[in-house]
């Protein structure tokens, strides 16, 4: 089948005809600062959808991600004038938990995915608010830089977000595709019955995913909070569905096992290259959630692999 | 044997008991509690919850998932509050064409939401989840992100006027609670919902249509979407993007507390009623007794897993996604 052998290339086409066609429309889309800005902005929405790939690559979905990444951007902002750069680490720590809890719950106590997660994040919702006073939060400008300031710095034109975006994708890759727990994520991914008969220890490997998932949430985040300098439990409302978008308009299915870290690299750009051509060809701000939408359903039907559902619930 | 009764009779009863203790937990603490005045604070915070949490309590019991509430009920909202406006803007004249409207408008997209995942066999919630990305998305666009009012003061006696202590809203909701009632119980649609929720391969042997029934669930789920709209219109005057924000959460919370399980085939619109009560007496009873309302989220998300954990034959699953 010529399809078959096409399908993993598509997302990088897409990426690569849309940067043409909107290029072809207003030639400044495709100068080089343009380009490196649109990135940049992209980052904290990248790292998030990169963590989310791991909960969809076994074949879940982490709906917390969001209300985690509202719950650091406040945990950065409350932490940073005692703890300074210790601030990241509470929030990792905080990402990584949260995101163990959801996949303790869906493993161990059979509730699934997009349930637990969506409690798990009704919990950050809750403790975002505690934390934040049910208030939006400002970083004091010199604590920030002082502590944070190479998050948002440049050198040599290039913004340290791509940098850090970059580092985080190389580590996953090297996760993913180096070590004995990526082999054994593309077991579970492919077949956890199959996974658990030979022997692996399926639950621990989940639970890790969906850590993974939380982590990266809390890191997106904080990037976030520290772009804006500030934190508050809706900070980072809005940024579920361009995630969810992006991992699978980069080709991970929902159905998981395929696809990976790069893949959700090329959709995030995707993303990203929709989103600055609507201003472009001066689409209104308010269609942009829609049309998300509709590709996320398109995105979904053209990917997922039918013959690991044996019934469509 | 015995276990299983036991786990059995105590998954039946369980939200019963753990609302009127609920109940009696609140009300020793703050006599006030139980006054008429803050019970019809809880009805009425309760009435659109109730019919959302309906609506989604028959998919549920087919086994699948809708989440496409929030933009459901947005759209109705919003197209509600334009067409009333349009169509003279008090119920006295043309303008009560627009609940029917609504009712319609949410009927077509629950259609959509059924034919996105019978056809292109996505799982519902998964294509649930992003129609009701699309729907809040599409009163965004409508809106332009302003606020409507409703001030007709006809449409507003659904909170304005009383019986006995509590508004109308309160009496339409318990209407459609028993025509929900009626359609779970008494047709066949209702039997076909608990038939394909038991065992859907079975429900399919047996001649029945499964994916037609699949999408009349997501129409039938969509118009109790479009009524919780109106009553959260009436409730406040404004329909607006926003006005179907947090029904996603509190109606699977809701449904589940309740004690219908999230495999299907267990439970009904009597149960949803026990979880909305549940949910709405927490919401209401932490803010009674001086607790801050943001610790509800927190509470709920805590109260959903320890429900879907009781109601889990943990023998006859074996693995989720």
């Amino acid at each position: 089948m010529t399809l078959e052998r096409i399908k993993p290339h598509l997302p990088w086409i897409t990426l690569l005809a849309l940067v043409l066609i909107v290029g072809a429309a207003d030639s400044n889309f495709l100068r080089p600062q343009n380009l490196i800005s649109m990135t940049a902005d992209i980052m904290p929405l990248f790292i998030m959808a990169l963590g989310m790939t791991f909960a969809i690559y076994i074949g879940g979905i982490d709906l917390s991600a969001q209300s985690v990444a509202n719950m650091t951007t406040v945990i950065a902002t409350v932490t940073l004038p005692t703890l300074g750069i210790g601030a990241a680490l509470v929030c990792i720590a905080a990402g990584l938990i949260f995101g163990a809890i959801s996949g303790y719950i869906t493993t161990k106590l059979l509730v699934p995915s997009f349930v637990s997660t969506l409690a798990v994040g009704g919990v950050a919702y809750s403790s975002a608010q505690y934390l934040s006073g049910q208030r939006a939060l400002y970083m004091d400008a010199g604590l920030r830089d002082s502590s944070f300031g190479w998050m948002v710095g440049k050198t040599a034109g290039i913004p340290h977000e791509i940098l850090v975006g970059l580092v985080l994708l190389l580590a996953m890759l090297f996760l993913q595709s180096r070590t004995t727990f990526g082999r054994a994520l593309k077991a579970v991914g492919a077949g956890e019955l199959a996974a658990v008969a030979s022997g692996l220890n399926v639950t621990r490997i989940k639970v890790i995913a969906f850590a993974l998932s939380g982590m990266l949430a809390a890191i997106a985040g904080l990037l976030f909070s520290v772009k804006l300098s500030g934190g508050s439990p809706t900070l980072a409302n809005g940024f579920l569905l361009p995630a969810i978008v992006a991992v699978l308009v980069g080709g991970t299915p929902l159905t998981g096992g395929v696809g990976g870290v790069v893949n959700t690299l090329i959709g995030t750009l995707i993303v990203a290259v929709i989103r600055s051509s609507m201003l472009y060809f001066e689409i209104d701000a308010t269609m942009q959630q829609m049309v998300f939408g509709i590709i996320l359903i398109v995105a979904i039907a053209a990917t997922i692999d039918r013959s690991k559902l044996r019934v469509v619930k | 044997m015995n276990g299983i009764l036991n786990r059995e009779t105590l998954v039946k009863w369980a939200p019963l008991i753990v609302l009127f203790i609920l109940i009696l937990f609140f009300t020793v603490l703050e006599p006030r509690f139980f006054s008429v005045r803050n019970l019809a604070r809880i009805a009425i915070s309760s009435a659109p919850a109730l019919m959302v949490a309906i609506g989604v309590t028959f998919i549920i019991i087919m086994g699948s998932i809708d989440l496409s509430m929030e933009g459901t009920v947005s759209v109705s909202a919003v197209v509600f509050a334009f067409a009333f406006l349009a169509l003279g803007g008090t119920i006295l004249s043309w303008a009560w064409l627009a609940l029917p409207l609504a009712v319609l408008v949410g009927a077509a997209i629950g259609f959509l939401n059924g034919l996105v995942h019978v056809k292109l066999k996505v799982p519902s919630f998964m294509a649930s989840l992003a129609m009701g990305f699309v729907g809040t998305g599409f009163a965004l666009l409508l809106t332009g992100g302003d606020r409507i009012r409703v001030e007709d003061e006809v449409f507003r006696g659904l909170l304005t006027e009383r019986w006995l202590g509590f508004p109308v809203m309160v009496y339409v909701a318990l209407a459609f609670l028993l025509i929900g009632w009626f359609i779970q119980s008494r047709t066949a649609l209702g039997r076909n919902f608990y038939a394909v929720g038991g065992g859907e391969e079975l429900a399919h042997a047996s001649g029945l249509n499964v994916n037609r029934l699949r999408i009349m669930g997501f129409m039938l789920a969509g118009v109790f979407y479009a009524v919780g709209a109106l009553l959260a219109v009436g409730r406040i005057g404004i329909a607006e993007t926003a006005t179907g924000n947090n029904f996603m959460f509190m109606s699977i919370t809701s449904v589940v507390v309740g004690g219908t399980a999230l495999w299907g085939g267990v439970g009904g619109v009597w149960n949803t009623l026990v979880g909305v009560l549940i949910v709405n007496v927490i919401g209401n009873g932490m803010v009674v007794i001086g607790l801050p309302g943001y610790v509800q989220d927190g509470v709920l998300g805590l109260l959903v897993i320890i429900a879907v954990v009781l109601s889990t034959d943990r023998k006859s699953v074996s693995f989720v996604k």
